[in-house]
């Protein structure tokens, strides 16, 4: 009995399914990645967004991530170098780790640039750690022929799949709600914004319009991961995932998560298909490393065990985190308490305006702030909305004037925000001294109610 | 599996076009000369190009050579015809100018008519040091509070107490060459800036129109961050919150506009105020035209408060409220914020109320974005 056969037997996740699909899918991500830290440095932002602010608006629980100044520019060079490396499965674990710690350390400076795809990154990385990407189409297999493996097990490039069709239907799931689906909101507001674009500029001039992106949108994300698994429709589905990331593209300045999406989309594809393919580009190409024998990838029996607990735990955690709003009062839209880490993509307009004023307690001097003097514009416009933000903010009020001389300082802060389309309410009760006010999961009971409803998930 | 989501397609293709058509329906039953040509933006900008800004600026460079030329006039034969010629012309132009205040965008954003215009309150002290010296420069940051408007001001109704001691200045006293000549360099400093942004309009303006998108960088989006950061800044604050101290409790009388005419602070007050209604609104600069504004876009789109209000039009009776609360306020800010200062903390409270309005509300609707950075929309 072949090692192959022997694997035949095996339950429906241990059976083996060529490596070609997971090591394409590799060599894309890492590309992209690389060509994404790129684009962030030569457009200046590493500068703008990670050296010039004064001040940094950490995660709940990861203030010890701090800026490193200049610096800064070393680790985008290390988290490039190891995107680049990750793609060509060069010192594959080390490289895979190396990105996955410096892309995510990025991310935690400043929740002010928190993006649903950045976070889709990071998952991804975490989970292509432990994953055998390296035993096809790599130069570590180059080096050392021994780890070249023809088969790896199903659950493997399953794995990512299932992340992909968790981001999928939860964006989905998200948009069940009465502004998306009977008001058409926020896209009513954003696709006229865009009315000067060649071509279908016009259209967007339209409500109907709005009502058709949106209800495509709902509709796309909660099938497109099963038509993507099923044969019979699989390239149909890709032509949609095509036609709909690179409309988005187009309409929104979202950079390269159309294009990330596009391609991590691949990993659908059938592997044995990906296989034929690098087989015949290894006839044309024959510098190329591609897996040709009947070896399947085997992980120790110890190392099996501990990442099915491993797997099973972080795809749990996956599955219920986007559901934890449903443990604090109040409209997740306005309170934002359970927003973020739960693929809830374009669904807000959201704006506000934070007037803070600092009272010196004991002379009752007060003064009005002026945010630009201590936040990026970015940093304000995020602020202003969203109540972690705000706490963080009066903190940093009270530590400067605190610092310059006012003892012990209050600091009151009038909010006014608006959600798509609605008119702008008081969000928070400003007589509130919210420097005395800690984060926490717990409700903010400071925030003002919601003055309408959304119903839906 | 399959079976259901055929299923669901085939529900959200009937209840697309059932939506649609209710939606539909609604609309043309509530708004029936909505259009969506409001949504032109190119149209927008030449309106507000050539219906006001063109027409304000050409008008306020008329004022200020006026002034220029009075001034002259004043200078070479300081008497009471001349004193009283050149006081007008200040009073006139500086009226004018709370209608150009608002348009800090574009060419004016690097030339900044108001830093040699308006910054209040001014430095006497700056401005006899000047005097005496000879040798200042009005183009160094530090001498901004020594000219423009609240200079003249100064120099033409606050330097002393009766009319006949201000002559003194400008005839018998030792230093009346040097003090004429300062009053000439700030108004022809004034002319030569206006007449700058003047020109670099007639070539921008074509840019102008033709960026209609909605970016960071983008026409509307720079206008509008400048209207609104003046309404909030320069009006808001500067005429009347900081004055009365809405924010830090202390009123602080020296800091009204116009400080040495106090019976102008009002009229300047209320100028501006028509003005930002005039813009808002688009009816033009001269209320020649009726060209599409702010309003006509924010009509279209069409967002409502709780109880069907249209946002755009909330807008309009705000102001409106503001703007005759404070065109009934008597007396005059500067003594009004001490002898009555709960009535212009009202006036203030009224202005605020339009800012989140503003600064929220029409940025919102606008769909204008703050960053060239990437951004999911969350």
């Amino acid at each position: 009995m072949t090692k192959a056969n022997k694997a035949l037997s095996k339950t429906y996740l241990e059976q083996p399914i060529p490596s070609a699909a997971l090591a394409v899918f590799r060599l894309a991500f890492g590309l992209m990645l690389c060509g994404g830290v790129i684009r962030f440095w030569l457009r200046g932002w590493i500068d703008e967004l990670y050296i010039l602010p004064k001040h940094y608006f950490h995660y709940y629980g990861f203030e010890w991530v701090q800026p490193l100044g200049q610096y800064t520019y070393l680790l985008f060079f290390i988290c490039g170098i190891s995107a680049l490396f990750f793609a060509l499965g060069l010192f594959y674990r080390l490289s895979a780790v190396a990105l996955f710690i410096s892309f995510t350390y990025i991310e935690l400076l400043d929740k002010t640039n928190y993006l649903n795809h950045y976070y889709f990154v990071s998952l991804v990385l975490f989970l292509m750690i432990w994953l055998p990407a390296n035993v096809n189409l790599s130069l570590d297999g180059a080096m050392k022929p021994t780890i070249v493996r023809k088969y790896i097990p199903r659950w493997t490039t399953g794995s990512i799949r299932l992340m992909l069709a968790i981001v999928y239907c939860y964006a989905g799931l998200a948009k069940l709600n009465s502004d998306w689906l009977v008001h058409a909101m926020p896209l009513k507001l954003w696709l006229p914004a865009k009315n000067d674009l060649p071509l279908v500029g016009s259209l967007l001039n339209y409500v109907w319009v709005a009502y058709a992106f949106s209800w495509f949108g709902a509709v796309y994300d909660l099938s497109i991961p099963l038509l993507l698994l099923n044969r019979k429709t699989r390239r149909y589905a890709f032509v949609a995932v095509v036609v709909f990331h690179v409309a988005t593209a187009i309409l929104f300045p979202i950079g390269m998560f159309p294009y990330i999406m596009i391609l991590s989309t691949l990993i659908f594809f059938d592997s044995k298909d990906i296989d034929r393919i690098l087989m015949a580009c290894k006839k044309r190409l024959n510098f190329i490393t591609v897996a040709n024998g009947k070896e399947m990838y085997t992980f120790a029996p110890l190392q099996k065990k501990a990442l099915r607990a491993l797997f099973i735990c972080f795809f749990t955690i996956q599955l219920l985190l986007p559901w934890r709003y449903l443990l604090t009062p109040g409209e997740l839209f306005w309170t934002e308490e359970g927003y973020r880490f739960s693929w809830r993509v374009m669904l807000m307009e959201k704006m506000g305006y934070a007037q803070f004023i600092v009272k010196d307690s004991s002379t009752g001097k007060q003064i009005a702030v002026n945010n630009a003097d201590f936040l990026t514009p970015n940093q304000e416009k995020m602020m202003a909305t969203q109540p972690d933000f705000l706490l963080q903010f009066a903190q940093i009020l009270y530590n400067y004037y605190s610092q310059y001389g006012m003892s012990d300082p209050e600091v009151y802060a009038t909010v006014y925000v608006s959600l798509n389309g609605r008119r702008s309410t008081l969000y928070t009760d400003s007589s509130v001294d919210l420097s005395k006010e800690k984060d926490s999961f717990r409700h903010k009971t400071w925030i003002l109610d919601f003055k309408d409803k959304i119903y839906g998930l | 599996m399959m079976k259901n989501l055929l299923k669901s397609v085939l529900f959200a293709a009937l209840f697309l076009p059932t939506t649609m058509l209710l939606h539909s329906c609604k609309k043309t039953t509530e708004n029936p000369g909505n259009s969506t040509d409001n949504f032109d933006r190119g149209a927008l900008l030449s309106n507000y190009t050539e219906g006001y800004i063109i027409p304000a600026y050409n008008n306020m460079e008329n004022k200020i050579s006026d002034l220029q030329s009075k001034v002259a006039l004043f200078a070479s034969s300081p008497d009471s015809a001349s004193l009283s010629a050149v006081r007008l012309a200040w009073r006139s132009a500086y009226i004018t100018w709370q209608g150009v205040d608002l348009l800090e965008f574009g060419p004016d954003e690097s030339i900044s008519l108001r830093s040699y215009f308006n910054i209040y309150p001014t430095t006497p002290s700056k401005i006899n040091a000047n005097i005496t010296s000879g040798g200042y420069n009005l183009e160094e940051f530090g001498n901004k509070d020594a000219q423009g408007f609240p200079a003249l001001d100064y120099l033409l109704n606050g330097i002393a107490g009766t009319d006949s001691e201000i002559l003194s200045y400008y005839t018998t006293d030792a230093e009346a060459a040097k003090r004429k000549q300062y009053m000439k360099d700030i108004a022809d400093k004034m002319l030569s800036k206006i007449n700058a942004v003047k020109i670099a309009w007639e070539t921008y303006k074509t840019d102008f129109v033709n960026n209609t998108a909605t970016d960071a960088n983008s026409s509307i989006s720079i206008m509008t961050n400048a209207f609104v950061l003046y309404y909030e800044r320069y009006l808001r604050a500067g005429k009347v919150g900081l004055p009365v101290g809405a924010l830090t409790g202390v009123a602080t009388p020296e800091i009204t506009e116009s400080f040495y005419t106090p019976d102008l602070c009002n009229e300047l007050a209320i100028e501006a105020l028509n003005s930002i209604e005039k813009f808002y609104t688009g009816t033009g600069y001269n209320n020649a035209t009726d060209g599409l504004g702010y309003k006509d876009y924010l009509t279209t789109i069409g967002t409502k408060d709780n109880s069907n209000v249209l946002i755009a039009d909330i807008i309009s009776s705000e102001l409106a409220e503001a703007k005759s609360t404070l065109s009934t306020f008597s007396p005059n800010l500067k003594q009004g914020i001490t002898s009555d200062r709960t009535a212009v903390l009202n006036i203030y409270q009224q202005l605020q109320d339009v800012v989140p309005l503003l600064k929220v509300d029409l940025i919102s609707a606008l769909g204008i974005s703050i960053t060239y950075t990437d951004n999911d929309g969350d």
